[in-house]
């Protein structure tokens, strides 16, 4: 028979129980960890969409901003309309655009093409670039719009709609927090149920080890580390799986200007969901009585 | 080695074996007796048996208890005014009727349950206020071997007897070779990789046995290991027990086969109802 040096036949493995040594994977452990992943895939998704919604508003940007316009006739009341909203509570600053820049930005809107916009910049409103300091303040939209309405100036609904899409994206992001968190104890219940089957049936494997003079650590460990194996196998699955979502959607978010990035959402998956698998697996351990233990 | 053989009173002679084997060592007296090995394949002389145990001295107290008593939560007296010393390298009996409070004791001397009242201190601790640390270190120390053996069928023999050099910490490569050792003492060293549920009932206990003397503990513990099999493998199990008794082990074993007595002689402690009714030798 072929041995190795230290004497083990080579077509056997021995797995020395406790420690840091791994339990077998079972039917159990696959279940949980296909459990797990779907859970871990939908979080990412929550993510991803909310990493592509920031993209769409422009909220990347770390500042939202919103354009009032001065009828040309009106030119003349630009500085005392732009004091004016300087003074509005939760507007950052105020700039004046000029035609000039106006028309720059169209010509570059449009391509660069060889169409002259300086007549249709000379037909441009006099505008005012104003960046907030706190759009979800519920007055300020109503304050500048009484403001701009006294100088018979307009605002920009379209960017008033996108700040509030803005302020939007802030409760589904506390939404997206709560789904994480809601799957997150359901995931280290899933665990840990599956390390109390687990547990149960390697009830006489525990028993005998403390019967043995086994240190708590000794008996616990390989349970711990399956879980965080769990929830970290689980995460990287999920991960994977969100490539496919990913590519599937290419087409719609090129189109839209975003750019999604299952990258971002690597490290806080994997690291998210060992520490769910761990959770979980101390859950299941915490009690873990055997009727040997030193009895008082 | 062989000075030190023969000053803890083992082996003083070569006893060759294939079948069996005869070893001349001294009982808990000092006399002289003949234990007859059925079964164990090994040639018995001193450097080779210094590999399965190390001599240990004897005529220490090991285990010594004064009015001990055991009171379970619900009130029932389990022990009550116990009170004997067990020297080390003895080998003990501990018989008495079902319900006598055999299998308490034991379990008592590895700190499974805790004395009500009384004191009981083995190997030095005194049981009724120990830390758990120092109970892990006790059973450590302390080879236990149980009626229904207790092995893990789905781990191999290999794993089952490496369970307590594992918790012990030992490497694999001073492991292998030490289950080999055990194994071999056994006379199962060929059934490394089987599984236990393909031996038999009393090759199952031997290799209970295995995993009780891995460690090469002081005392080994065994709670009725005869008690499911038949006489004859019965009596070889005791051989083996015997047999490790002689190289320095104390072995303490709860029992009602009384009839085992007659050829593996040893201190006989009676239990009657949890209280101590007799205690010789025979």
């Amino acid at each position: 028979m072929a041995e190795m040096m230290n004497g083990v036949p080579e077509h056997v493995d021995p797995r020395l129980p406790g420690g840091f040594q791994l339990p077998p994977f079972g039917i159990h452990q696959f279940l949980a960890l296909m459990i797990v992943c779907v859970a871990l895939w939908a979080v990412g998704t929550v993510w991803l969409g909310l990493q592509g919604a920031q993209q769409w508003i422009g909220s990347w940007q770390g500042s939202l901003q919103l354009h009032v316009y001065l009828p040309v006739e009106k030119a003349d009341q630009m500085g005392e309309l732009k004091a004016k909203l300087s003074t509005i509570t939760g507007v950052d600053s105020v700039r004046h655009v000029s035609r000039s820049e106006a028309a720059i930005w169209m010509q570059g809107w449009l391509g660069d093409s060889s169409l002259n916009v300086n007549k249709f910049a000379q037909r441009l409103p006099e505008s005012l670039e104003l960046s907030l300091a706190d759009e979800r303040n519920q007055f300020l939209f109503s304050d500048i719009r009484d403001e701009a309405a006294r100088f018979g100036a307009t605002v920009n609904e379209d960017e008033v709609q996108l700040a509030s899409a803005h302020e939007l994206l802030h409760s589904i992001r506390k939404l997206a927090w709560f789904v994480t968190v809601i799957l997150a104890l359901a995931m280290a219940m899933i665990v840990s149920n599956t390390l109390r089957m687990i547990l149960l049936a390697r009830a006489d494997e525990v028993h005998l080890m403390r019967l043995l003079g086994a240190k708590e650590w000794f008996v616990r460990m390989p349970f711990i580390l399956e879980g965080t194996m769990l929830g970290g196998g689980a995460a990287l699955l999920g991960w994977i799986l969100l490539w496919p979502l990913v590519l599937g959607v290419s087409g719609w978010s090129e189109g839209m200007g975003i750019e999604l990035s299952p990258f971002l959402l690597f490290l806080p998956l994997l690291l998210g969901g060992a520490l769910v698998g761990t959770l979980g697996a101390v859950i299941a351990t915490a009690k873990l009585v055997s009727p040997d233990s030193v009895e008082a | 080695m062989a000075a030190m053989a023969d000053q803890y009173g083992i082996f003083n002679q070569r006893a060759d074996v294939i079948g069996g084997i005869t070893m001349r060592t001294r009982d808990v007296h000092g006399a002289m007796v003949k234990p007859k090995l059925a079964f164990v394949s090994i040639n018995a002389d001193r450097e080779h048996l210094h590999g399965y145990c190390f001599p240990m001295s004897t005529n220490q107290t090991l285990i010594e208890m004064q009015q001990l008593m055991l009171r379970y939560p619900t009130g029932k007296v389990a022990l009550s005014g116990i009170s004997l010393a067990i020297e080390q390298g003895g080998f003990v009996y501990l018989t008495g009727e079902s319900g006598a409070g055999k299998s308490t004791l034991l379990r008592m001397f590895y700190g499974g349950l805790r004395p009500s009242s009384g004191q009981l201190s083995v190997q030095q601790l005194d049981m009724r206020s120990v830390a758990e640390g120092d109970v892990r270190e006790l059973r450590q120390r302390t080879g236990i071997i149980f009626q229904d053996h207790r092995l893990l069928f789905s781990r191999t023999v290999f794993e089952n007897v490496a369970l307590p050099l594992r918790v012990q910490g030992w490497e694999k490569e001073r492991l292998v070779p030490r289950v080999r050792k055990v194994l071999e003492f056994v006379g199962l060293d060929d059934r490394l990789w089987s599984y236990p549920e393909a031996l038999s009932g009393g090759e199952q206990q031997r290799i209970a046995i295995a995993r009780a003397m891995a460690a090469n503990p002081p005392i080994i513990l065994a709670d009725e290991p005869t008690g499911n099999l038949d006489e004859d493998t019965a009596r070889r199990v005791l051989d083996l027990l015997m047999a490790l008794n002689q190289y320095g082990t104390t072995v303490i074993m709860a029992t009602h086969d009384l009839h085992l007595l007659s050829s593996h002689p040893g201190r006989v402690i009676q239990l009657h109802q949890g209280s101590l009714v007799g205690d010789s030798y025979g």
